[in-house]
Formats: C-alpha cells, sequence, structure tokens
C-alpha cells in the first residue's frame, strides 16, 4: 500500500522540479513602470506611471512598462508572453493588457499584446511603433524618449474614439460591481459542508478508509495549491497589479 | 432492542453515504479525465486556428514578392507548393489521436515553414521590396503569426502533458480503465520545426 502511494508522490515530486527548473524569473511587479535594467529616471518613471493609470480608468487596458536586466538565454518573444501570462496584465475577462518590454543589454524590444487586443494593436501597428517611433530613439541611447513616444503611440491606438471611452468607462464600472461578496462566499459554504459531512462519514465508518482518503486529500490540496495564483484586481493609488488577463503571443519586436 | 438500533444507524449511513460518495468520486478525479481532453482538444483547435491564419497570409505575400523578386521563381513556387500541400490535409479533432495522421501534418506543416524561410531570406536581397510598406506590414503579420504558433504549440504540449499523464497514472488509471477506455493518449509534436529546417541565408 505504502509503495503504490510512493510512487505517484515521486512522480509528481519529480515533475514539479523539472518544471521549476525550466521556468524563467521574473521581476516583481512592483508598478506600471518595472524599471529593472534601470535606464529611466524618476521623472519618467512618475510620468509614465500616470499616463497609464489614465489610459486604464478610460478604457480598463492595462499597459505595462518593463525592462529587463537579461532575458536570461530565451527569445524576447518567449520571455514576453510567460511574462505578460504571469503578471496576468489585462482583465480577466477581457485579457486586455499590453506590455512593452525593453532588454537593453540584448538590444532588444518587444510590444506584446494581450488576446483581447490583438485586433486594435496588430502584429503590423506594433511593428510601425516599434520601427518608427522607438527605434530611432533607442539608436542613439535615448531609451526614456523612445518609450515615452511608444507609450504615446500605444495609448493613441488604444484610446479609439470618445464614445469608444464612454462604453468602456460604463462597462467598467459594472466590472467592478460584479465581483460580490456573496460570490466569494459559496465555495466556502460548499468546502465547510463538504467537511462536515465527511467528519459524519468518518464517525460512522471510521479507521483505516478514514485515513487513507484524508491523506488522499492533502496531497489534493498540497499539489493544487501550486497552481492557484494570485488573482489580482486594479487598485487605485499606488499599488497596482494585473487583472487575470493572458497572452498568446500577438504583437512584434525589433532590435536596433 | 439493540438489534433495531444497529439497523437503524446503518440506514442512516447509507443515506449519507449515496452523496458523499458522489463527492467524494469528483473529489478523485472521475472527471479529471474528460476535463483534460476537452482543454487538449481547444488548444488543438488554437493550434490548427494558427496554421489556418499563416496558410491566409501567403497568397498575399506570394503576390506582394513576386511583384518585387518575379526571378526567384523557384522559391516562389516552393512556398505555393507547401501551402497546398499543408491545407491539403484533412485535420479533425481526431488527428491528435492518430500517430500518423498527426505527422503527415506535422511534416507538411514544417516543409511550409522551411519554404516560408527561405522565401523570407531571399527577400533580404531586394531593397524595393524590403522598403515596400505592404511588404513590412505582411511581415510582421508573418511573424506575429510564427510565433502565435509556437505559443499555442507549447500550450497544446503541456495540456497533452497533463492529459496522458492523467490516463497513466493514480487515480486516474482507475477510470481510464474503466470508464472510458476508448481514451487514447494524445500525439505530442516532437521536434521544434524550426530546429528541423533552419533558414538558409546566401550572401
Amino acid at each position: 500500500m505504502l509503495r503504490r502511494a510512493l510512487l505517484p508522490a515521486l512522480g509528481w515530486l519529480s515533475l514539479t522540479c523539472a518544471a521549476a527548473a525550466q521556468t524563467l524569473n521574473f521581476p516583481p511587479l512592483s508598478g506600471r513602470v518595472v524599471d529593472e535594467a534601470g535606464i529611466l529616471d524618476a521623472s519618467t518613471r512618475d510620468g509614465l506611471t500616470q499616463t497609464l493609470a489614465d489610459l486604464e480608468q478610460k478604457t480598463t487596458d492595462q499597459l505595462v512598462v518593463v525592462t529587463l536586466r537579461s532575458l536570461q538565454g530565451t527569445s524576447i518573444e518567449d520571455y514576453g508572453y510567460q511574462l505578460g501570462r504571469a503578471w496576468q496584465i489585462g482583465q480577466k475577462d477581457k485579457n486586455n493588457g499590453v506590455l512593452l518590454i525593453v532588454a537593453p543589454n540584448e538590444r532588444k524590444v518587444r510590444i506584446e499584446v494581450g488576446y483581447g487586443l490583438e485586433g486594435e494593436l496588430t502584429d503590423a501597428v506594433s511593428k510601425l511603433i516599434i520601427e518608427n517611433s522607438i527605434l530611432p530613439r533607442f539608436k542613439v541611447s535615448d531609451y526614456a524618449g523612445g518609450i515615452k513616444r511608444g507609450v504615446e503611440d500605444i495609448v493613441q491606438v488604444l484610446s479609439g474614439d470618445a464614445q469608444e471611452w464612454q462604453d468602456r468607462a460604463a462597462e467598467r464600472v459594472s466590472l467592478d460591481d460584479a465581483v460580490s461578496p456573496d460570490q466569494a462566499v459559496w465555495p466556502l459554504i460548499m468546502v465547510v459542508l463538504g467537511g462536515v459531512a465527511f467528519l459524519l462519514f468518518c464517525a460512522i465508518w471510521g479507521g483505516f478508509v478514514c485515513r487513507a482518503i484524508l491523506q488522499y486529500v492533502i496531497f489534493v490540496m498540497l499539489s493544487s495549491g501550486r497552481d492557484s495564483s494570485r488573482q489580482g484586481s486594479f487598485g487605485g493609488g499606488g499599488s497596482f497589479s494585473g487583472g487575470g488577463g493572458s497572452f498568446g503571443g500577438g504583437g512584434a519586436s525589433g532590435s536596433w | 432492542m439493540m438489534h433495531r438500533s444497529a439497523q437503524c444507524s446503518w440506514r442512516a449511513g447509507i443515506v449519507l453515504l449515496v452523496p458523499l460518495l458522489a463527492l467524494f468520486l469528483s473529489g478523485c478525479g472521475i472527471n479529471n479525465i474528460p476535463t483534460y481532453e476537452e482543454q487538449a482538444k481547444a488548444k488543438w483547435s488554437e493550434v490548427q486556428n494558427q496554421y489556418q491564419r499563416r496558410a491566409d497570409l501567403i497568397p498575399n505575400l506570394v503576390e506582394t514578392v513576386k511583384g518585387y523578386a518575379q526571378q526567384e521563381k523557384s522559391v516562389l513556387e516552393g512556398v505555393t507548393e507547401a501551402r497546398a500541400k499543408a491545407t491539403s490535409i484533412q485535420v479533425s479533432a481526431d488527428t491528435i489521436t492518430d500517430p500518423e495522421a498527426f505527422k503527415k501534418f506535422q511534416d507538411a506543416q514544417a516543409q511550409l515553414t522551411g519554404a516560408l524561410g527561405r522565401l523570407l531570406a531571399v527577400s533580404e536581397n531586394y531593397p524595393d521590396l524590403k522598403s515596400n510598406q505592404n511588404f513590412l506590414a505582411l511581415q510582421s503579420q508573418l511573424e506575429g503569426t510564427e510565433n502565435r504558433i509556437a505559443v499555442a504549440r507549447r500550450d497544446y504540449i503541456e495540456a497533452v502533458r497533463v492529459y496522458n499523464t492523467e490516463l497513466r497514472t493514480f487515480p486516474g488509471v482507475i477510470w481510464a480503465s474503466t470508464l472510458y477506455k476508448s481514451d487514447k493518449p494524445m500525439q505530442e509534436f516532437t521536434v521544434a520545426e524550426d530546429l528541423k529546417q533552419p533558414p538558409q541565408v546566401k550572401f
């Protein structure tokens, strides 16, 4: 019995270890501008943060600027979509996140577009923004200027016309309302009821069966606890987190 | 008296047991195999979707390149042929459990990837073509699609890994050998296409 339980447990362990070895390290999502490479001064960062916060206010689109010290040996395309997924940029039901990624050491830049914005910020448009607005400035080492211009262009594309802003603002309000406390409580009630029922079952049957099931439940909880990731909401003021959006490799890259 | 109360608690036990059994069975992953199967199938349709998108972009690209580089006839024909071959293969949800059909699909797409790589490499030699806005737009769309294909393939491989693992590990193996006997392991992409045929750059 012990041996049969040990084998899958070992298999599971080695699988998680293998997966952990392959994953990239992502910088923490400290704000709308994550300057890991340290190429932006404080005033530029503040200005960009304000622009990006305004964009989300108007359209719910989340645009995040990130500069990286290293791509850790992979391509910027590979790093980009994984970073977007890890940070969950964009609203959960709209996948409307965008990343502007700059890797100055590898001389690579990329606009990573979430599933929901691929129709607006198309690959071709992203490429144009990179070629025309960002790269000419990066070539003369004006990183702040290139990033600012790139962000302006992306914001312009995403903002669309005034009517669309208003529609989206209305949607945003309903989005805020949608997460009511009732919904959050239900799973909890289910779990508690299930636990009580289980204890009753144990009281009647007792012994070996109970212990085996309990062990299995603990095993499952341990393994699923790994996968569950943080579900952020967009906060006002200083704190910022991804809304649960996902990415599928849309966008364009360039190098200088 | 004793006999009666024992019977009573038995009955209570059975009444409690029925809903609990349902709860535990779902806790034991009785639903996992169909769930993972559907997830993998969804990822597969995304892979197909992106390959289709690539195929849709190609006629336009070929036309644009033709206007500037007519002498590259063999390369252009190679792309057109590879595209025709790739789109002629009938693909369905069953393809993923059929090793032969899957290999055919994969090979045809790999061939198209190689032909496209040659076309893009050749277009480097034509400055007029390279500065053509239409070509630039098509090129960036094609690059984006190739990247989406890579992401879709990786998502599919991961979903298949989860599904195949569930078929072969405890407790999934119990359900696989009883309730879901007809469920077969799914195929994974073997070699990364881009590694198979590196684009040739001539100077």
